[in-house]
């Protein structure tokens, strides 16, 4: 089949034009009389190009670089100065909406005349015309003048007459920049409708963002020549390095990495491979419920150089100034936000997003993992896919097996605590995923003095491989002892020995018997974890008594220190608690300060943990044995509350060994007092096993 | 090869008017329909309008010519002919329809600019279009024409009927003259004031308010009539009186030199214009 569009060698040349005002003028009057030669202006030069029926067509380029001449050749508007030019089927061109509407006629007159221009009898614009009119959202004004219609009004009627009159190719040229947020939504959705039709679709436009979600191919017009046709984000890279004299566009550099700044949207690459989604990386801010896009500011960028730079961002409609700095920094970009507001201005929101393509699927926030849902074409808004209560200052994600996308490790940099993040997947128009960095000022903490404001650092890592990202992101929680490794998740501690875990089911954690109610430190909200010299300290929540739970995890030789304090707000009867490791089933034998035994089988009958030891004496230490595993040993010091050391047998269905620093029952019932009461204080340590 | 198709190499093909036209009819017609809207709809008289203008334009020259200058003006006073007021609406009509369609066609595709600039569709519409919108006004006038005749003791006849092929010749001269200068006046916008001179010019160097055979008079030079009667409209114009008063099919002698302007003008109208008409939006 031949192309829908056949473009062969054109070039288009306008004339000087001829006017009073010329007579002295070049190309004017007098000129003319004296056979000087006009001068004449070369829009373009030379275009050859042919769109297949179904493709969609972008075109880009600097202001004045031909494309809008191109378009209306393509509209057959104008023929070129040479060349030839082939269109088959019917053209609606949105060169500009509205355009031929006469504001003495209504709504409706206007539809008609306006159908009949794109070639359309009555009959069978009768036949959509319910159609269109139900589009535009103006039914109510149909039958008035449509000069008394507000501008936006005349661009909706416009555009669904252009959409419904069932073109075979549509032409597109800025036209989207126009109408209310919800409508632009409405035209983007119908556009991928018409392309999904089959429709053959040639886009102008400044807007990046959305030349590489509608546009398989993408040509670059500069000064009337083509320069550059290929895929749209091929294109777009190309375009932008052109164009990166400019003053709001930087781009840089740091071995594979490379990153455009461009008027308040970052994108990122890795190995010429574009990581971020199109809309990229940008910052949104809500004031008096008014929301703004960095990218709605005006930019220029100073301190350019070929690893980073810094871009001031004047925003359109907020006395505030958006600071970047920007850098690379052995491979992982550096994103330095900070505010200026020029006088007293209320934000309630800042929003950070990250877009990245739907090639990443799999996340890591916190201690959890897990993967994305799939983006289906229902999907009209945001949904969130993961946001713990948990505070994390780090996650990643993996990109599915056999991508070329490298694993993206996103940190919040310190005196970011006003930050919160989380995952989402955007609506289908935009598919893709977005790690949003969220701060929230509530009503009575929203206004921000003039001046400067630190906002949030963030780092963007590429450059860990995929295999060690999971402990890269639990860094923050992990201490190191020798062979030792210990990681806390929500509420409990994993041991591993040489990378390998060596606790099982519930690891180390803790329980307290309120009520005749088990409160295990799982079940805590755990909110903040903050270094320590040494180590690492976590605040855990009760949401049913009130009581919260700080632990610090010391790093110690061959094993930790662990040292837990309960945190009253207010009077509290404790029956029973205990602190716990739980060992996977190889372990075979335990040994208290007093005696020691083997764990017996497990018993299908008994659904319940069994103690294993006879004696109840108060005790220091307890240690477990394997033939393969290392031996682990909890003990407790002096300053620790008198506990009883257990060992217990799980049931057959949990299949774990049970060593416990018991403070049992039968002591009476404890009472705490409001205040900070420590109530475990000991090492857990391992040693090597003994067939080392 | 449907309509929709676009091949730049048959964009100037002078072969592709008549087509084009036939299948751009609804367009025309569309075009008028919203002139028309455009010109009435708010006004409180609505189409009264077409009636009064050719009613009081009669009036002021029936008095200038009947009262004013009734002396000097020895056309008012002929006896012989049909009453001044009937004679001056059978020639003002039709020259009001001619005037009013080359003055408004004239400048019709730099007013529309906004759709050539941005739609592809048959140009030759615009001109055509802006031409068919004082035929409305004609339509009323005739009527107004042909009661007042009748009301002043005149008498009609199978002649009536001579007047739409007379009106075919100045049509088609309207039309060619009109693709000419619309065509014209997008590359040199001086040809809007140039028409406007040249009308006001015409009104009084065609037989409007006076009879042609004024012009035959002892008191002008010989070789005056000839340069007289080279403007097509003369030879029309009295024409048209020859039908209304004298019931007969109007000399041949009168309607040669105009059959062959308004030729003329249809060919060369159409063919310049069509030449141009594709690249016209650049001048805009």
């Amino acid at each position: 089949m031949s192309p829908i569009i056949e473009i062969q060698n054109i070039s288009k040349e306008f004339p000087a034009r001829r006017g009073f005002r010329d007579l002295r003028g070049k190309g004017g009057f007098t000129d003319w009389i004296r056979g000087h030669k006009e001068e004449k202006f070369a829009a373009l030069r030379d275009i050859s190009l042919s769109v297949e029926a179904g493709e969609s067509l972008g075109i880009i380029g600097r202001n004045g670089s031909g494309k809008s001449t191109l378009l209306s050749i393509i509209a057959g508007v104008t023929l070129p100065t040479s060349g030839l030019v082939k269109v088959q089927g019917r053209v609606a061109s949105l060169l500009e909406l509205g355009a031929g509407f006469s504001p003495v006629l209504t709504g409706r007159e206007n539809i008609y005349l306006n159908a009949g221009l794109l070639g359309m009898r009555h009959a069978q614009v009768d036949a959509v015309y319910d159609e269109i009119v139900r589009f535009s959202g103006i039914a109510d004004f149909i039958d008035q003048p449509v000069e008394t219609y507000s501008s936006g009004m005349y661009v909706r009627i416009g555009f669904s007459v252009a959409a419904f009159v069932n073109p075979d190719i549509f032409l597109a040229d800025e036209v989207l920049a126009v109408g209310d947020e919800e409508f632009q939504r409405k035209c983007r959705r119908k556009i991928g409708e018409l392309r999904e039709q089959g429709k053959t679709i040639v886009f102008v436009s400044h807007d990046l963002g959305t030349i590489n979600t509608l546009c398989e191919r993408v040509v670059l017009l500069d000064n009337g020549k083509m320069m550059q046709r290929d895929t749209a984000q091929k294109t777009i890279i190309y375009y932008l390095r052109q164009v990166g004299r400019e003053k709001g566009i930087h781009t840089f550099r740091d071995g594979a990495e490379e990153a455009i700044q461009c008027d308040g949207r970052i994108t990122l690459f890795h190995e010429q491979e574009e990581i971020s989604a199109s809309t990229g990386f940008r910052v949104h801010l809500t004031s008096l419920g008014q929301e703004h896009s960095s990218t709605d500011a005006e930019w220029e960028v100073s301190d350019r150089n070929n690893n980073g730079c810094s871009a001031t961002g004047s925003m359109a409609r907020l006395p505030i100034q958006l600071i970047w700095e920007l850098s690379f920094e052995s491979g992982r970009l550096l994103w330095r936000i900070a505010m200026v507001c020029e006088r007293e201005c209320p934000v309630t929101n800042i929003a950070i997003n990250f877009q990245i393509p739907v090639a990443y699927t799999r996340w890591l926030y916190g201690d959890l993992t897990g993967g994305f849902p799939d983006i289906e074409p229902t999907d009209t808004n945001w949904s969130v896919v993961v946001a713990p209560e948990a505070k994390s200052t780090e996650t990643a994600v993996l990109p599915e097996a056999g991508s070329v996308m490298p694993p993206l490790m996103f940190r919040l940099q310190e005196g970011s605590s006003r930050f919160s993040l989380f995952w989402a997947n955007t609506e289908y128009a935009n598919y893709s995923r977005v790690l949003c960095v969220q701060a929230h000022f509530p009503d009575h903490d929203c206004v921000f003095s003039a001046g400067r404001h630190d906002l949030v650092e963030i780092e963007v890592d590429p450059t860990i491989p995929a295999a060690r990202i999971e402990e890269h992101v639990f860094s923050s929680r992990t201490i190191r002892s020798g062979r030792v490794t210990a990681r806390f998740e929500s509420g409990c501690i994993r041991l591993l020995w040489d990378d390998q875990e060596i606790t099982s089911y519930l690891h180390v954690y803790t329980s307290l018997l309120i009520e005749h109610l088990w409160n295990d430190s799982q079940s805590l909200q755990w909110r903040s974890i903050t270094p320590i010299p040494g180590g690492i300290r976590f605040v855990g929540e009760s949401r049913r008594f009130p009581f919260s739970q700080e632990w610090e995890v010391l790093e110690a030789e061959s094993g930790i220190q662990l040292r837990i304090w309960l945190v009253t707000t207010d009077a509290l009867t404790v029956q029973e608690y205990h602190s716990t490791v739980v060992l996977p089933a190889e372990y075979t034998q335990w040994k208290t300060d007093h005696e020691q035994g083997e764990f017996p089988e497990y018993d299908s009958e008994v659904p319940n943990w069994k103690h294993c030891n006879q004696s109840y004496a108060p005790g220091r230490s307890i240690t477990s044995l394997s033939g393969t595993l290392p031996s682990i040993t909890m003990s407790v010091d002096d300053e620790c509350p008198q506990v009883r050391m257990t060992a217990i047998n799980t049931s057959l269905r949990e299949s774990s060994r049970v060593l416990q620093a018991l403070h049992p029952s039968d002591v009476g019932r404890l009472q705490f007092t409001a205040g900070r009461h420590l109530y475990f204080s000991g090492t857990i340590r391992i040693t090597p096993p003994k067939s080392e | 090869m449907s309509f929709t198709t676009y091949d730049s190499r048959d964009e100037r093909q002078i072969g592709r008017i008549i087509p084009d036209l036939i299948k751009a009819r609804q367009l025309l017609f569309d075009l008028v329909w919203k002139d028309l809207r455009v010109r009435y709809r708010y006004a409180a008289m609505g189409f009264l309008w077409a009636v009064v203008e050719p009613l009081a334009f009669t009036l002021i020259l029936t008095f200038v010519f009947s009262f004013v200058l009734a002396d000097r003006a020895a056309l008012a006073n002929a006896a012989s002919g049909p009453p001044f007021v009937v004679m001056l609406l059978c020639g003002l009509i039709f020259w009001q329809c001619f005037s009013v369609s080359l003055a408004t066609a004239t400048t019709s595709i730099v007013v529309n600019k906004n759709l050539v600039k941005k739609v592809r569709f048959t140009r030759e519409v615009i001109p055509i279009a802006t031409c068919c919108m004082p035929l409305v006004q004609l339509g009323i006038g005739f009527l107004m024409l042909i009661v007042a005749h009748l009301f002043l003791g005149g008498r009609i006849g199978f002649s009536l009927l001579y007047f739409p092929l007379l009106f075919a010749v100045q049509f088609s001269l309207t039309l060619g003259i009109a693709l000419f200068l619309s065509c014209g006046h997008t590359y040199f916008r001086d040809v809007g004031n140039l028409v406007n001179v040249l009308l006001l010019f015409g009104f009084y160097a065609s037989p409007v308010f006076y009879p042609l055979k004024l012009v035959y008079s002892d008191r002008l030079p010989v070789w005056a009539p000839y340069v007289y009667m080279a403007n097509p409209m003369a030879g029309l114009l009295t024409a048209y009186r020859q039908i209304l008063f004298e019931q007969r099919i109007p000399d041949i002698t009168l309607l040669i030199w105009p059959v062959v302007c308004a030729l003329l003008a249809v060919i060369v109208g159409a063919v310049l214009f069509r030449r141009h008409a594709a690249t016209m939006a650049d001048q805009l």
